[in-house]
């Protein structure tokens, strides 16, 4: 009793104290009661009551048909395939990047080709293995293979490594590095062996970035609507596919709900185990006063060797497929008529501009208030104590950790009827975003400040500053590298959408990504590869300008070889 | 009557840590007077920074009440209470200049750029910075980017100044001369100061009244002498300049002396203190004592000299240029640090020598034994 009205004190303090962050509570609370839980409730409702009563009639009357249970099984192997096998690259392409003694300009060429997949549209990959290996696929030609099938769970299995190791890659990348090589030192001058030193020291230490990585992929692919959409095929069905197939193709709005709350249980089990990981995580923050810096060990010869076989390998791969995508937009008819043409771009402007035009609109008002957004709610979750803080930075991730599909669907049941009808607007699809793809905004923002010293902001205020002006003048400034950071992956994610836009999308409003599906669909490889073009070539472009601002953001007070002073902590 | 600069009242702040409470600053009490510099002493962990930023108004304090100048200020927010604080990294903004930096509190407060650049050039000259204005703190040495630091929070004119660990990052040649130029600033302004440190000497030749800290409590505030001759407590006779602790039984009880038994036979005679709000007979004769010598209080004799108060066996020797820093064994086989000051053709005890101390009596002095 004393304990409630001692909380409630608090929060009328808080009322009276900081009646600015109040303010801001409240609104960000009340879009994620808009635009985060009355989706999913509704999806909820529409899941579990039939005709007013809870009822799990739904859910017996899906799982009651094997080819739905199939999907179930499906999305998990396919899921844990795709963290084993991506995890794998992303730690052998790491390995290569931090430690092996490859020339810069190679190093260079592997983390390059490791970002074409991840601002690629989601269809790409499948695009070209399906002109490389699929009927009539250039390499079957080429190697004289008759029967291979693409078609089902190995090719879903390689696209889908093909475009998530990237992700691995980064996160592991990240842990390699923030290693020092006194370990490796330290562990040779014990009598260790390279190979042992391996083993007992890098592995061990790399275990979060695997977990985490494996989890991230675990994530994604079962997310991944648009590979198994492609290649799947029939015998191959996920939850994903088959929700939007029923929902699109049968208008089955509550069999497609059901299945997509069957989605939604490994991925917030995923995102649960991952929180729980992270929350453990204690942040290192570099001082650069390491004093001097040897450098790591080599690797134990064998896995140089398989490290280059792989790597090597990977990335002719990934070059040869992003070839193909270039040549089929330029070729007349792909394999049957190579001679050389620029009609698929003059359709790509002709009909596809509206799609062009209106993916950039929306993905610029996405960009500008999802991390307007990201900076508020970063700054409220690193900076500031209230009550239910917790739960409140969940809440703000939980779009992103849902699978877009579960998104989409719980968007289209939720927002289709007053008061809040917004089917076949523009924001419907921007609120999908924002509420998504900030999240990435607001990690970046949040590992940001992590690294800034509070006592810069208490130097503010002992100044006479008020919060207000200490945000704007020092916060701000101070953050806006990681705000560009996070705005440069929100802007690739809104531009590459897929999941859960296929389901928001209008005829007053189109996107690149469902056209490139629509034109899959139709069979229409070369038009698909020109639109994949013109998409990689506008990101590329968006993400060098964003590149350009961050530079120029930050060149002005670092200095390269000295930034250790103000991230000492308090 | 002016009201004084500072006063804190019961003043104390409990952390919450999962389920655990930490007691980090426990009802401290504390008056300043206008223009003094305080500078507060402990180990580490004993709540220094935490009073500190509470003064500040970084933190609110569970209970007490923190008035400056008079005015109750417990509650009042940090940007309105006038005051400057330090900061042990210095907090610099590394996205602006210096001149920014230091015009940085007038532009919140609203003054005219007319108004603003004299004073941030005439605070900057006064920590012997001029022409920095342009730089950013990255271009500037540790030494300098503190007295950027200084000059940040002078040209305020704050009521209070408060600083925690300001020289911390230095090196001790730096420090040195940092401490003198802090101080001097800090006189020619007549700024009342709070001043935390680690450093012993820098505590002592900086302040006109040092408060020595201990697990969130006040254990002794005085003036740098009295702290140093007269310790009200064995902690901070411990803590302050490594002061030996020899536990004696009590013989007789005279007016204010005590006298007491030394290790081999002799008695020894010396002032008893008795700290505030102990009972008078805290002094029991069988009972025992706490003799506090300094190391500069005890001389190393040879073992027949007719002064020795105790025999003693030297444990080791280390010639240090200004003294002699000896270790030496009591018959009860505690061990003494005394330094011997150094003259020309002096007779030098070597390891294992039998030797004999003598106890200076006008310098050393008494405590209860329990009043760590
Ligand atoms: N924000 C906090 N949350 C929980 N406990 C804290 C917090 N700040 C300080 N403490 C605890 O309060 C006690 C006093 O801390 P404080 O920083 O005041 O010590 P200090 O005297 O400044 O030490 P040092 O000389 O090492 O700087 C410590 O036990 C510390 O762990
Ligand atoms: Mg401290």
């Amino acid at each position: 009793m004393s304990d409630f009205t001692k909380k409630k004190t608090e929060r009328t303090l808080m009322i009276k104290k900081d009646p600015v962050l109040f303010s801001v509570l409240v609104a960000v609370w009340l879009s994620f009661a808009i635009f985060i839980f009355l989706p999913l409730v509704k999806l909820l409702l529409v899941t579990f009551f039939v005709d007013g009563k809870l009822s799990f009639a739904n859910l017996s009357n899906i799982l009651g048909r094997p080819y739905n249970v199939r999907a179930l099984y499906g999305s998990l192997i396919l899921a844990t395939a795709v963290s084993f096998a991506g995890t794998f690259l992303g730690y052998m392409f790491a390995l290569a990047v931090t430690r092996t003694s490859l020339p810069k300009p190679l190093k260079w060429l592997l983390s390059a080709v490791t970002i074409l997949p991840l601002i690629s549209p989601p269809f790409t990959s499948s695009i070209s293995l399906t002109l490389a290996l699929g009927p009539n696929g250039m390499l079957l030609k080429a190697f004289g293979i008759e029967n291979l099938n693409i078609y089902g769970f190995l090719g879903t299995w390689i696209s889908e490594t093909l475009t998530y190791f990237p992700v691995a890659f980064m996160v592991i990348t990240a842990i390699l590095s923030t290693m020092t090589a006194n370990l490796d030192d330290a562990a040779l001058s014990l009598g260790a062996s390279t190979r042992r030193m391996f083993r007992t020291i890098t592995i061990p230490l790399s275990y979060p970035g695997i977990g985490n990585s494996f989890l991230l992929l675990f994530g994604a692919s079962l997310a991944d609507f648009a590979t198994p959409l492609i290649l799947g095929g029939h015998t191959f069905p996920v939850l994903p596919t088959e929700a939007y197939l029923l929902i699109t193709g049968m208008f089955d709005i509550k069999g497609g709900s059901t299945l997509s709350f069957l989605l939604l249980v490994p991925a917030l089990v995923v995102f649960l185990i991952q929180r729980a990981l992270i929350g453990k995580k204690s942040y290192v923050s570099v001082t650069g006063k390491n004093g001097a810096r040897s450098d790591f060990a080599r690797l134990p010869k064998e896995l140089s060797v398989i490290i280059t076989i792989v790597c090597t390998f990977v990335v002719a791969l990934i070059l040869y497929l992003y070839f193909i995508i270039l040549w089929g937009s330029l070729v007349k008819v792909w394999s049957v008529n190579n001679s050389f043409t620029l009609d698929h771009y003059r359709y790509v402007f002709a009909h596809g501009k509206k799609a062009i035009t209106d993916t950039l609109t929306i993905a610029l008002y996405s960009t500008v208030l999802g991390s307007l957004l990201a900076v508020v709610i970063g700054y409220v979750s690193q900076r500031k104590k209230f009550f239910g803080q917790r739960f409140f930075e969940f809440s703000s991730m939980l779009n992103y950790a849902l699978p877009g599909t579960v998104v989409g669907i719980a968007y289209i049941i939720a927002f289709n009827e007053r008061p809040i009808l917004l089917t076949g607007t523009m924001s419907i699809l921007v609120a999908a975003y924002v509420f998504r793809y900030y999240a990435t905004g607001i990690r970046s923002v949040i590992a940001s400040l992590q690294q800034i010293d509070p006592a810069l902001e208490e130097a503010s205020l002992s100044l006479g500053a008020g919060s207000v002006r200490t945000f704007t003048h020092v916060t701000i400034p101070l953050i806006i590298p990681a705000v560009l950071a996070g705005m440069r992956y929100i802007f690739i994610h809104c531009m590459t959408a897929i999941s859960a836009t296929i389901f928001l999308v209008s005829v007053r409003w189109t996107l690149l990504t469902t056209r490139i599906l629509e034109s899959m669909t139709e069979l229409q490889f070369s038009q698909a590869s020109a639109f994949s073009i013109v998409l990689i070539i506008i990101v590329f472009a968006a993400d060098a300008l964003m590149l350009f601002l961050l530079r120029l953001s930050t060149s002005k007070f670092n200095r390269p070889q000295e930034t250790s002073y103000a991230i000492v902590s308090a | 009557m002016p009201s004084s600069a500072l006063e804190l009242r019961n003043v104390s702040k409990v952390f919450k840590k999962d389920r655990d409470e930490v007691r980090a600053v426990d009802s401290v009490n504390l008056t300043v007077e206008q223009g003094e510099m305080v500078t507060f002493l402990g180990p580490s962990g004993c709540g220094k920074t935490t009073t500190l930023r509470m003064i500040a108004g970084f933190e609110l304090p569970t209970g007490g009440t923190i008035t400056i100048q008079g005015r109750d200020m417990t509650n009042t927010p940090v940007n309105k209470r006038e005051i400057g604080f330090v900061f042990q990294n210095y907090a610099l903004f590394p996205h602006m200049t210096v001149f920014n930096n230091v015009a940085y509190g007038l532009k919140s407060r609203g003054e005219k750029d007319a108004a603003i650049k004299p004073k941030v050039l005439a605070a900057l000259a006064l920590v012997g910075l001029k022409n920095t204005e342009n730089r950013y703190p990255s271009q500037l040495s540790g030494g300098e980017q503190q007295r950027v630091a200084l000059a940040r929070v002078i040209v305020m004119e704050p009521t209070l100044l408060l600083m925690d660990e300001p020289l911390s990052n230095l090196d001790a040649k730096l420090r040195i001369h940092m401490r003198t130029e802090i101080r001097r600033i800090q006189k020619k302004l007549g700024i009342t100061c709070l001043y935390v440190t680690h450093d012993q000497a820098e505590a002592l030749t900086m302040a006109d009244r040092i408060v020595v800290m201990n697990k969130g409590k006040v254990e002794q505030v005085g003036s740098p002498f009295e702290i140093y001759s007269n310790p009200q407590s064995l902690f901070v006779a411990d803590f302050i300049g490594q002061a030996n602790i020899i536990k004696l039984t009590v013989e007789a009880v005279v007016g204010n002396d005590i006298r007491a038994l030394l290790p081999g036979g002799r008695t020894f005679t010396a002032r008893g203190l008795r700290p505030e709000g102990k009972g008078a007979d805290i002094y029991k004769v069988g009972g025992k004592a706490a003799l506090i010598a300094r190391p500069e209080s005890l001389t190393v004799l040879s073992a027949d000299d007719p002064n020795g108060n105790a025999p003693a066996t030297v444990v080791s020797e280390v010639f240090v240029g200004s003294h002699i820093e000896y270790e030496v064994e009591l018959e009860d086989h505690s061990v003494l640090k005394a330094f011997t000051p150094f003259q020309a053709g002096m007779r030098v005890f070597g390891e294992d020598e039998k030797v004999s101390i003598w106890i200076d009596p006008s310098n050393v002095l008494f405590l209860p034994e329990s009043s760590t």
